[in-house]
């Protein structure tokens, strides 16, 4: 760009007055932060003897789970959105006709690769069903990169382990009445 | 006479050398909790006793921390110039320790620790090569060093972030010897000895520090210090974030761990220093006064309590290093070199002459005066700071416009007026 | 050239054809929106979605006379004078309510929907629909209909009935319907003739929302995965234009691309299914040298078929009396050249499957080791009887789609064409040595006896897709790839060439004759399918209209073929005189 632009509009500088320019207020002042924090509380959690607290599991973002519907099947219906949605491509799915007589779609298979994936909950925000959601587990580890793939079963046995926990979306807004007409 | 002399040497280099590194593996851990502190973390406390599950606080962290320098990959790049890359961290290292030899870490021991027979009467005079009288001039000489050091990596890396980290560290070493030596050449003129065991005793003798006698070559000494040492807010040769990790980007293992303990050392040094020039070296009024004629012959609780003291002061020293490190952001270059050139050699100048003059006519103005000439000398000390601060202030020299020229960079012959 | 007012602009359009108003909106750069009008098929003007201000302009006073009610452009002939107004108010007010009223029952399950990210229907809604959704979120599902080639989704449908026009105009069929009146209209088939028939697959492509779905590519993939190419569809010597539509390698389906002289917006099924074999597994997918040994007897062999395909291992592996070793590209070119050069007696035989470029590239190159050798074309695989339809669109017997393109190759480097039979005599007399094939049969081509010739040639190198009864008895037999993996052109059987880039690489070990001949004819860099075509357009007169490149609807080499007989009458004449 041309330094004479006509667009570029050229800014003064905020003057320092006599104290800011002497340095030494300045350099009291940082001092002074510095040492309160020094001598201040630490926030510091000691994982694994302390757990971290969890403030609302419901927004945190920790290892997905693949919700199951009022049947105990798998309640995505593949349409992609979360796969599309990830940034990191994390996300495969191959679809297929379902089984079941009252659903069009469904994820033959549905992997996610927990290593890959950069915990945005984009496909949370994406999924049009609700099926996908992050927990709020957030110390998953593997011996190998295989075992952190993430399958179908795996992700819904997330779900059975933190349904009672942490309610899906469908049933938080049923709870509150309203927003249910969504499902 | 010789055995007893040159066993005495070796002892006091052996401490010297094992205190030092320890002291370094220290002060690693200590930056690390101060670090962490400041930033309301706990910092290193995991690591404690090697194969157990004792944590001490953490105090293992720099045993860690060497074994896992030393067991690293030693790699050398294929397109480093072999002889110099691997001469660098070594003549840092080297010039490093080598400073210690003069540097007093206490004042002396008690006469006739050894039997009368061996024939050493004399104290022990607590450092590595006692009485040599151009002490100041080979710390000087031998600091200069690490200047090599550090330009020597940075060239022989064949890197261009090491070459210009290099280069960086190059000017500033060079630019800020200056302002270090005129602050040095004030306490030397005022006390008439380049010995540091003589500027001590001194002190110790007149009570009267440094600092307060000459407060702004004080000042000069201790930001030439920071600058020295290449700490935070001088730390330009390093600059992680502009320059990967400046001058030893290429280096590893036990190679980066000789820059980075030559570092502390420097740190080390430039502390003992400050402690030693200004702050009276190993005396505290009413605690360390010895008997004789000199003051200087101790009995051991003196003996003892003057290393403690000389370590405290340079101890806080350090602490104010690694404080200063989290509380102040890293100059520009050119702010630095405005530092450096306009504002700490006028007043390392400023503050020469006004010791010149008071050497040469001190005694007649306080006599003139009817006060006591040390208070005099102080109060002169303080004003001169004040005014030189004052002058610094008012010329503020380190404001620079660095927006591109406009008239420069356009081809337009008609725009003329440079506006701010 | 007619003028016309689009949006207060002015407009020359072509005169001499009848254009709507759709269509002249379009040339002047103005999108109006249609769900019902197609270009190749009658108009109905059901939808209501293109209705625009419409108006004319006296050609002596300027003035502008409106018309007061909202017209649909799809049944208005744009001619001189017409005005038309598209960004008024009230056509985004009916806009917005047509939209309103085609979304009131359609359900909510473009999730699930394939037609989801190319649907008129979304697309629309977001460029002209309300923001808001006024009626109830019912229904959620579509009920689903199986009505014979395709799968219908009842309520998905909003009944622009191209379908229906389809298959009574294109196909000629007529199995479609509209069932029903009110809002109780459906498509539907009348039982027990369910849609059958050769072009059915159009009806999806038409289908303008998810109403009609391939069964083939039902819930493969979301449409906005895939990457679209041009291609020629190899299914027959009609040579479609098509899009090839694909994933990281994979085709998912192929489309029908407009192109008014070979296609127009259809193609048959065959083409558009005609695809699965590019992805088999067990296409030949290494290069392998056989070393025959004393006593061979190919048929105690044949099981071992399944070795020469994709999932045989790596390595040396004697196999009873043969041991086939698979071969690295890097040195293979030099390798043959130098067994094609100690052989005498060269022969060739060129399928029809070839591109023009490589058959081009072989005869040079056999030409140029043995100025004599033999080239034949391949065996042409006819299927049948030409499949004609009402309004033209024919599905030819012949199912190759360069035989017109390697023919002519072949004309240029022999004089006439030696018959595949000819050629299978010279081989058995032995007056052949070497023989290599270029195959790419999509099936089987050559049977036990036939390939039994072949045991008497020293060298025999076999190029395929498959392998083959030859394949067995090859000394070297090299993969090539399927027709969307090169870069190549086509001749169809009206002589219109066409040029298409490669779509999706070859499986690992593959390598395209066209590359392979390249290195082997010592030319330098990467393969350049476009600068062996300028070549061979300078080289043989009936390529020459190729010579400065290929249009994207193809270029028609016959009238050039007739300006060029001009052309050598005239210079024999020259002779005599």
């Amino acid at each position: 760009m041309n330094a004479n632009d006509k667009r570029i509009r050229w800014v003064k500088e905020p003057a320092l007055g006599m104290a800011g320019k002497s340095y030494l207020l300045l350099f009291v002042q940082g001092l002074a932060t510095t040492l309160k924090h020094l001598v201040s509380r630490k926030k510091t959690v000691q994982s694994p003897e302390e757990r971290h607290e969890i403030p609302d599991p419901i927004i945190y973002r920790g290892v997905h789970r693949l919700n199951r519907d009022e049947q105990g099947r798998v309640k995505c219906v593949a349409c992609f959105l979360c796969a599309t949605a990830c940034p990191a491509h994390c996300i495969d799915i191959v679809a297929a006709e379902s089984p079941w007589p009252d659903r069009e779609k469904y994820p033959q298979s549905f992997t996610i690769d927990e290593l890959r994936c950069i915990y945005c909950g984009l496909c949370e925000e994406a999924c049009p069903v609700d099926a996908i959601e992050l927990t709020s587990l957030y110390d998953l580890s593997g011996k190998s990169r295989e075992e952190m793939i993430f399958d179908k079963q795996k992700l819904l046995s997330i779900y059975d382990q933190t349904k009672d926990a942490e309610p899906t979306r469908t049933e938080r807004l049923k709870g509150e009445g309203g927003g249910g007409k969504a499902e | 006479m010789l055995l007893p002399l040159t066993l005495e040497a070796l002892l006091k280099i052996a401490l010297l050398i094992a205190g030092l590194m320890t002291a370094a593996a220290y002060f690693v851990l200590l930056e690390r909790w101060i670090a962490a502190w400041v930033q309301d973390r706990l910092g290193p406390n995991r690591v404690g006793v090697p194969l157990t599950k004792i944590r001490l606080f953490g105090l293992g962290q720099p045993i860690a921390d060497g074994v896992k320098f030393l067991f690293k990959a030693e790699f050398t790049p294929g397109h480093v110039d072999k002889f110099i890359y691997f001469l660098a961290p070594m003549s840092i290292f080297a010039a490093a320790i080598l400073v210690f030899a003069v540097i007093p870490f206490g004042s002396a021991l008690p006469p006739n620790i050894f039997p009368a027979s061996w024939g050493v009467g004399e104290p022990i005079q607590l450092v590595a090569a006692p009485g040599i009288d151009v002490g100041m001039i080979y710390v000087f000489a031998v600091g200069s060093i690490a200047v090599y050091g550090v330009v020597l990596g940075g060239w022989a890396s064949n890197n261009k972030y090491s070459f210009l980290g290099g280069l960086r560290s190059g000017a500033q070493l060079i630019s800020y010897e200056l302002p270090l030596g005129l602050g040095i050449l004030g306490v030397v003129l005022a006390s008439g000895s380049l010995r540091l065991e003589t500027i001590i005793s001194q002190q110790a003798q007149s009570g009267a520090w440094n600092c307060f006698l000459q407060p702004l070559g004080f000042l000069v000494f201790a930001v030439a210090s920071f600058a020295e040492a290449g700490r935070l807010p001088f730390d330009l040769p390093e600059a992680e974030q502009e320059l990967v990790g400046g001058y030893h980007t290429e280096y590893s293992g036990i190679k980066l761990m000789m820059y980075l303990v030559a570092e502390f050392l420097h740190m080390i040094t430039a502390s003992f220093l400050i402690a030693i020039l200004f702050l009276g070296g190993w005396h505290f009024w009413g605690l360390t006064d010895g008997g004789g004629p000199d003051g200087n012959t101790v009995t051991w609780v003196v003996a003892v309590l003057r290393i403690i003291v000389l370590l405290a002061k340079v101890m806080a020293m350090i602490l104010f290093f690694m404080v200063v490190r989290w509380s102040w952001p890293r100059f520009r270059y050119d702010q630095l070199m405005d530092i450096g050139w306009k504002v700490m050699i006028p007043w390392g100048l400023a503050n020469l002459i006004a010791v010149a003059v008071w050497v040469e006519y001190g005694d007649r103005i306080a006599h003139s005066l009817g006060l006591p000439p040390l208070l005099c000398m102080g109060l002169c000390g303080f004003v001169i700071l004040l005014l030189g601060w004052y002058v610094a202030t008012k010329a503020d020299p380190t404001l620079n416009d660095n927006r591109p020229r406009r008239r420069l960079i356009s081809p337009d012959r008609h725009v003329e007026k440079i506006e701010v | 050239m007619p003028t016309i007012i689009i949006d207060n602009r002015e407009f020359e359009i072509p005169g001499g054809v009848k254009l709507n108003c759709i269509q002249a909106a379009k040339l002047a750069g103005v999108e109006i929106p249609h769900y019902c009008w197609h270009p190749g098929l009658s108009v109905v003007g059901s939808c209501r979605m293109c209705l625009v201000e419409v108006g004319s302009k006296d050609a002596k006073t300027g003035k502008i006379a409106m018309q007061p009610k909202l017209v649909p452009a799809c049944n208005q002939t744009a001619v001189e004078g017409t005005v038309i107004v598209t960004n008024s108010e009230k056509v985004a007010r009916t806009r917005a309510m047509v939209e309103e009223d085609l979304l009131l029952r359609h359900p909510i399950d473009c999730p699930i929907c394939d037609k989801a990210g190319e649907c008129s229907l979304q697309d629309y809604h977001f460029a002209h629909g309300q923001d808001q959704r006024r009626a109830d979120l019912q229904p959620f599902t579509s009920r689903r209909r199986d009505i014979g080639d395709v799968s219908l989704f009842v309520d998905r449908c909003i009944l622009c009935s191209r379908c229906v026009r389809f298959a009574k105009e294109i196909s000629g069929t007529s199995e479609l319907m509209v069932a029903g009146r009110g809002t109780h209209e459906e498509i539907d088939v009348v039982e027990n003739h369910p849609l059958h028939n050769n072009l059915s697959g159009n009806v999806v492509d038409l289908c303008p929302v998810g109403a009609l779905a391939d069964k083939d590519f039902l819930y493969r993939q979301r449409v906005w995965f895939l990457r679209r190419h041009k291609g020629i569809c190899t299914g027959c010597a009609t040579g479609c234009s098509i899009w090839i539509e694909e994933n990281q390698d994979r085709i998912h389906r192929l489309k029908p691309r407009e192109n008014p002289h070979v296609n127009q917006w259809w193609m048959c099924n065959e083409g558009r299914y005609g695809y699965p074999h590019v992805h088999s597994d067990k296409r030949i997918v290494h290069p392998i040298r056989h070393q025959r040994a004393e006593g061979f007897n190919p048929s105690a062999e044949c099981e071992t078929n399944a070795a020469f395909s994709g999932n045989s291992s790596r390595g040396d592996k004697p196999l009873g009396s043969l041991s086939h070793e698979i071969l690295d590209w890097t040195d293979l070119p030099t390798e043959l050249n130098q067994v094609l050069r100690s052989s005498k007696h060269l022969g060739a035989i060129l399928s029809p499957f070839l591109a023009v470029e490589e058959a081009y590239l072989l005869c040079k190159m056999l030409r140029g080791i043995d100025k004599n050798a033999m080239l034949a074309l391949g065996p042409i695989p006819v299927v049948g009887e030409d499949e004609h339809f009402p309004k033209g669109f024919t599905v030819r017997a012949e199912k190759c789609p360069n035989r017109r393109g390697v023919e002519n190759v072949l004309t240029h480097f022999t004089g006439k064409i030696v018959p595949y039979g000819n050629f299978l005599k010279s081989v058995e007399k032995g007056e052949i040595r070497g023989v290599w094939v270029a195959g790419g049969y999509k099936n089987d081509w050559i049977d036990e006896p036939t390939a039994k010739t072949f045991e008497s040639v020293e060298l025999l190198i076999v190029q395929d897709l498959f392998p083959s009864p030859l394949s067995e008895r090859a000394s070297f037999l090299l993969p090539v790839a399927a027709f969307v993996e090169i870069d190549g052109s086509y001749v169809n059987h009206a002589d219109r060439l066409q040029t298409v880039p490669q779509a999706i690489r070859p499986p690992l070990g593959v390598r395209s004759a066209g590359s392979l001949l390249w290195e082997m004819s010592g030319r330098k860099g990467l393969y350049d399918a476009q600068a062996v075509l300028r070549e061979a357009a300078h080289e043989i007169l009936y390529f020459s209209a190729a010579a400065g490149g290929v249009p994207e609807a193809g270029i028609d080499l016959k009238s050039n073929l007739l300006a060029g007989m001009g052309k050598i009458e005239d210079s024999s004449k020259i002779q005599q005189a």
